[in-house]
């Protein structure tokens, strides 16, 4: 293509479709030669903004985890010693082991609830209305959930409030240390599992109906019309609900931050910590002297984490695509 | 990557027939539902009602009713803890970005959808691909960047990187939606005479206008919530946008004893705008977060 093109430089742009008609082509031309004029003022503005805040940095950080940085002053080349050094640190793969677990633990969870919930609503009574409640707490902000768990489990809230009557004089010291991060799984899967029953609606509506008339014909049991109609003709949904867990779940921060109105000195304890909220605290927690390169490299790691995780369930959840 | 979009769309669906078997299994599932959304919806009237009420009866009787409607947590908030400023910060960056973003993204979203090019394609998937990095990962080359062209903490600094980091959402749902609208509207207008930006801006965005808000509208809302990018670029207060006001507020809480109903009041500011917003626009925004998403 590119041989072709530095001979003929004149025909380069319509030389593959040159031969058959040549009017039509000169018309093609035209029309085409004016659209990629347009693609500079329409894609531009965006592109640019896209590459210079999005794209650079994350070559940047590429970069300045091959080093040793303190913010200011010099850049020392260190290779990889920052990745090596992440893997022998305790604090690292505790993180990491979090996040790892929102992802696992959090996400099976979620998914079972989710496409539970999904069955139900699909012929339920007041499904629209139910529907759009659940999706709310999707659009709040994590924060206001780690707030309000402060006060639902704090030693006179309402949690324990609650379970006086059952008997319960000694609760669970619920906001310990080595508590706090079940709880946030907890509370996390109570967030996101109505946004990700409105995804799988989503796909368990577009199924038509015919298809359960069949069923009903066919005398498929409840069990078999699962099996046979409904996971075949919703996987792609659930490789997108998926991948979009897996996303959005690395960059999970906030509700690890304040969650049970965090300790005094404005950092959560390094239980609950995730790869997020480590590569936040050693580059701006001012306790120690900031390292970017650790921190970058921290965060690098948790891009690799995606990539990997992504083109795995997509090579997993990849089945023939059913049109219907 | 196979990236087969379809825009949010409004059809309506028949009833379907009902189907369920009635198992007694189905009915426990009926009841946890309901009991699942009952708890959603106590829940937010319940954090608006202990906003009205002071910190000691909240904790001597956390389900009671306020006494009276008074907005003293409200204005103390609002003057003492400054959440005047936040609030007003985050509604202009949140307002100035997503609009920026969608005016920026719109045009782009519309070439890219409707010119089929090898080209075309490949700067679709290059704007896509960002959805797959995760924020911590550009948190510290920003904050480098920005602090060399003093841009930290500086409310246009926080626009311009909330811009940048929503093209490639806002592009994936936009490619998506304009993807989904009938060529022969852009033909009739070419033949009509109509140049091609013409085209866009007569013809093509009125018919868009839909898509449009929810993508204006769902960045709004992710820009209201955004914490860790505006922890990390903003350090003083009177820049604060809400998410960390909110942050700073419960950490001097841990020194000056708990405020509650102050705390209460602070989260009815985050979150009944949002609601608001959700009433107003609700299917739109559902649709686009799902629909655009799972397809």
């Amino acid at each position: 293509m590119s041989v072709e093109a530095r001979e003929r430089p004149s025909d380069a742009v319509n030389a593959p479709r040159s031969k058959p008609r040549k009017r039509g082509r000169e018309t093609n031309g035209t029309l085409s030669q004016q659209r990629r004029k347009l693609l500079i003022p329409f894609v531009g503005p965006a592109l640019t903004f896209y590459v210079v805040l999005f794209i650079i940095p994350t070559g940047a950080a590429v970069w300045i985890s091959l080093h040793n940085w303190a913010g200011s002053g010099p850049m020392t080349w260190t290779g990889l010693s920052n990745y090596t050094a992440l893997f022998q640190d305790e604090l690292f793969k505790k993180s990491l082991w979090n996040t790892l677990l929102l992802l696992v633990v959090v996400g099976v969870v979620m998914f079972v609830l989710s496409f539970a919930m999904t069955l139900v609503l699909r012929d339920m009574a007041g499904r629209k209305i139910a529907r759009s409640i659940i999706f709310f707490p999707h659009l709040i902000n994590a924060l206001v959930y780690g707030v309000l768990a402060g006060f639902l489990f704090n030693p006179g809230g309402l949690v324990n409030t609650l379970l006086k009557p059952f008997g319960v004089t000694e609760p669970p010291q619920w906001l310990a240390q080595d508590n706090l991060f079940p709880l946030i799984m907890l509370t996390l899967t109570f967030m996101t599992t109505g946004y990700y029953t409105t995804i799988l609606m989503a796909g368990v509506d577009r199924i038509p109906p015919y298809y359960y008339e069949d069923c009903a014909m066919a005398g498929a049991n409840a069990w078999q019309r699962l099996r046979y109609v409904i996971l075949p003709l919703t996987w792609d949904v659930f490789g997108v609900c998926a991948v979009l867990w897996t996303i959005s779940s690395v960059k999970i921060f906030e509700i690890v931050w304040i969650f049970g109105g965090s300790s005094g000195s404005g950092i959560p304890p390094t239980q609950t910590w995730t790869a997020a909220v480590y590569t936040y605290a050693t580059a701006f927690s001012g306790e120690s002297l900031p390292a970017y390169g650790a921190a970058t490299a921290s965060a690098i790691i948790s891009l690799a984490l995606v990539t990997v995780l992504v083109v795995l369930i997509r090579r997993v959840m990849r089945r023939d695509v059913i049109e219907f | 990557m196979s990236l087969s979009l379809r825009a949010p769309s409004l059809r309506r669906r028949p009833s379907r027939p009902s189907l369920s078997g009635g198992g007694p299994l189905r009915a426990v599932g009926i009841v946890l539902l309901w009991l699942f959304v009952a708890l959603n919806v106590a829940g937010l009237v319940w954090v608006v009602f202990q906003s009205f009420r002071d910190t000691r009866s909240i904790l001597s009787s956390p389900f009671g009713l306020p006494d009276s409607w008074s907005f003293e947590n409200f204005s103390t908030a609002w003057k003492v803890s400054d959440f005047a400023t936040a609030t007003f910060n985050s509604v202009s960056v949140a307002v100035i970005s997503s609009v920026v973003t969608v005016a920026l993204a719109a045009p782009a979203a519309y070439y890219l959808s409707r010119h089929e090019s090898r080209l075309n394609r490949n700067l679709t998937l290059f704007f896509i691909l960002g959805l797959g990095v995760p924020v911590q990962v550009i948190l510290i080359p920003l904050f480098v960047m920005l602090n060399q062209v003093s841009l930290t903490n500086s409310l246009i600094g926080l626009n311009l990187v909330y811009i940048g980091i929503s093209m490639p959402f806002t592009v994936f749902l936009l490619t998506g939606f304009f993807r989904s609208l009938p060529a022969e509207l852009e033909e009739a207008a070419a033949l009509d005479g109509a140049s091609p930006i013409g085209t866009f801006l007569r013809v093509m965005l009125p018919v868009a206008k839909g898509g449009i808000l929810t993508a204006f509208v769902l960045q709004l809302i992710s820009h209201w919530n955004e914490t860790l990018l505006a922890l990390t670029l903003l350090q003083s207060t009177d820049k604060y946008t809400l998410p960390v006001a909110l942050i700073s507020f419960v950490q001097q809480q841990t020194y000056s004893g708990a405020d509650w109903g102050g705390l209460f009041a602070g989260l009815c500011i985050v979150i009944l705008p949002l609601l608001a917003v959700y009433l107003w626009l609700g299917r739109k925004l559902s649709e686009g977060l799902t629909l655009g998403m799972g397809k």
